[in-house]
């Protein structure tokens, strides 16, 4: 799926002087397949790039297409059908549910596509070492396990793009590279492609091309 | 899973006031409907009269006033526009007694009056309504005091009292007499009439009494049959008013006690109405505080691929379920209210149909309906505000 970002630009940020090379104000394609990193540092809107595109706020100038067709078209099927089966996300504030086991969290959204099995799911766990936390509420665990389960939890279905927010600000190298790993895995498996948004840090990962904000 | 996620963070005090408050207006609202229109119906169709019909007579207003209709007076109520049709009510002109003649029933014996009336005036078949010398039994119409009469009897005397449709199977007898010569009639009940105070007989037998036990006075026309035209009654009671004639008391007095029991009953509607509106709104708010307080759950749901109908769906089967239970409550507890309330009428002698009304069931069908679709629409806009 293309996604182009035509002149965008959004209203919080247009008081903000961007570089040259931001992608803000600019015509960029995120071309199917390709592995892509964000950098940015911190206020110039990595966030709001993720929610934007996500069709979670509406407040810019510009359009974003996908496969050429304005977002801002979409109706609720429209978004449930692509944030089932076309693009997943880990938001920033990973966006768990905090009184839900980890195994609860992982079925509610597994669930709705079944991608994987149960065990599927256990396995994905014990790969990031995390495999004892499968019946623990997750609002009690530390911020690195969430990130670990949310990290899961966006790979649970099917996806075209998978775009990541500052996925490993609470891991440390070991445990990032083995959430690439993971994630790469994946991404090759189902063709497509991801944005990992990051402070600066390409967490020593081959990419295809960078973007700048 | 998804319904513990949506229905967290509930304030449960809240809801048991609003389910409390749905259950009682429910139930008030069932028995309401129920018994007002089980005592406006009270009467109607038991009347083998018709509905615009009133027997008149005179007001006596001292010992040497005139209580009889000439002729020309009867032609003068005939000529109202209002008026249908006018026509003399036929006393006996013999004497005649009344007993029963049943082991069913105690046995009494008294001196009695019967009238004929035309048969136009009764909602009685022709051939029910007939009868010659050699029958099995005359046909008779009862004043309807003389059924609450023989039951008060019955029920001082410890008996189980009986039903119109019971009443109609007893045995009676008339005896008619001069002098030493007497001829015995059995009699059985048709039907009954508010509107009458002695005995209908089909005017066969009161002209069979006439000729063959006639104690030789000239009977005077003392009571008239009146029908008012459809619509037209209030002009009738207007004339009577004018004319100084008055009609039985009973029925004046049923059609008040109709009025002040109806009048209840429909304020009591009035207040049901409005507590089920009430309680449905703060069952409604209680679900915009639930959405709200799982603002969080309701929206990451949707972020991560749940579709809002799924989510709408859930909102709208919760309570839906909630309002059922409300609504089975507020059914069985009618139903025992009924019980008891059919037993307290039935004690004081009024014999209401106890077959559920239909519009009881159709207004909890309605409140259902309208709750749902309030909790549907509600649901929808709660859940379509948080998505994005």
């Amino acid at each position: 799926m293309h996604i182009t970002f035509d002149k965008i630009m959004p209203f919080p940020l247009a008081s903000i002087r961007h570089g040259e090379e931001s992608i803000w104000g600019r015509k960029v394609v995120l071309e199917p397949g390709k592995h892509i990193l964000l950098n940015a540092s911190s206020g110039k809107g990595k966030s709001t790039f993720t929610t934007t595109l996500f069709g979670l706020r509406d407040d810019y100038e510009g359009t974003i297409t996908y496969n050429d067709r304005d977002i801002r078209s979409f109706n609720a099927g429209d978004w449930t059908d692509i944030r089932s089966r076309k693009i997943s996300v880990v938001f920033q504030d990973l966006q768990l549910f905090p009184s839900l086991t980890v195994r609860e969290n992982l079925v509610l959204k597994n669930r709705l596509t079944g991608t994987f099995t149960e065990e599927q799911l256990r396995e994905k766990l014990a790969f990031l070492e995390i495999e004892d936390k499968w019946e623990q509420r997750c609002g009690l665990l530390s911020m690195g396990q969430q990130q670990r389960v949310a990290i899961i939890r966006a790979l649970a279905q099917p996806f075209e793009w998978l775009i990541m927010d500052e996925p490993f600000s609470h891991l440390d190298e070991a445990n990032s590279q083995r959430c690439l790993k993971l994630i790469d895995e994946r991404c090759r498996e189902l063709n497509a492609g991801f944005v990992l948004t990051t402070l600066g840090d390409s967490h020593q990962y081959t990419y295809d091309y960078e973007l700048k904000l | 899973m998804l319904n513990r996620l949506l229905f967290k963070n509930q304030d449960k005090k809240q809801l048991v006031i609003a389910i409390i408050g749905a259950f009682l207006g429910i139930t008030f609202l069932i028995t309401s409907i129920h018994y007002l229109i089980k005592v406006n119906e009270f009467g109607e169709g038991n009347d083998i009269l018709g509905p615009n019909t009133i027997i008149v007579q005179k007001k006596v207003t001292n010992l040497i006033s005139k209580n009889d209709f000439t002729p020309a007076e009867i032609d003068k109520i005939q000529a109202e526009e209002f008026i249908q049709d006018v026509k003399p009510v036929q006393a006996n002109n013999f004497d005649v007694s009344f007993e029963t003649a049943d082991p069913m029933v105690p046995y009494f014996r008294t001196e009695t009056f019967i009238e004929t009336v035309d048969p136009a005036f009764l909602d009685v078949k022709s051939d029910k309504w007939h009868w010659q010398e050699g029958d099995e039994f005359v046909p008779i119409i009862m004043p309807r005091d003389f059924l609450v009469m023989l039951n008060t009897f019955m029920s001082t005397e410890g008996i189980k009292q009986v039903s119109d449709e019971l009443a109609m199977d007893v045995n009676f007898k008339f005896t008619l007499h001069k002098g030493d010569r007497k001829t015995w009639v059995n009699a059985r009940i048709i039907g009954f009439s508010n509107q009458i105070a002695a005995i209908l007989v089909p005017e066969s037998f009161m002209n069979y009494g006439n000729s063959n036990f006639s104690n030789g006075e000239e009977k005077k026309i003392t009571q008239v049959m009146i029908m008012g035209k459809e619509n037209e009654f209030g002009l009738v009671e207007e004339l009577l008013a004018k004319r100084g004639l008055e009609t039985k008391n009973s029925e004046m007095v049923i059609g008040r006690l109709k009025s002040v029991v109806g009048t209840l009953f429909f304020v009591v509607l009035g207040i049901s109405v409005i507590a089920v509106f009430v309680s449905g709104l703060v069952l409604i708010q209680y679900m915009q505080l639930l959405m709200s307080r799982n603002a969080y759950e309701v929206r990451t749901l949707m972020r991560i691929g749940y579709h809002p109908s799924i989510l709408i769906r859930r909102f709208f089967r919760y309570f839906l379920k909630i309002f059922g239970i409300v609504a089975a409550l507020g059914m069985g507890v009618f139903l025992l209210f009924k019980i008891f309330l059919d037993r307290m009428f039935e004690s004081g002698g009024l014999f209401i149909d106890t077959q559920i009304t239909f519009y009881s069931i159709l207004a909890l069908i309605i409140s259902y309906f309208l709750f749902g679709l309030a909790s549907y629409l509600n649901a929808r806009k709660g859940i379509y505000r948080e998505f994005n």
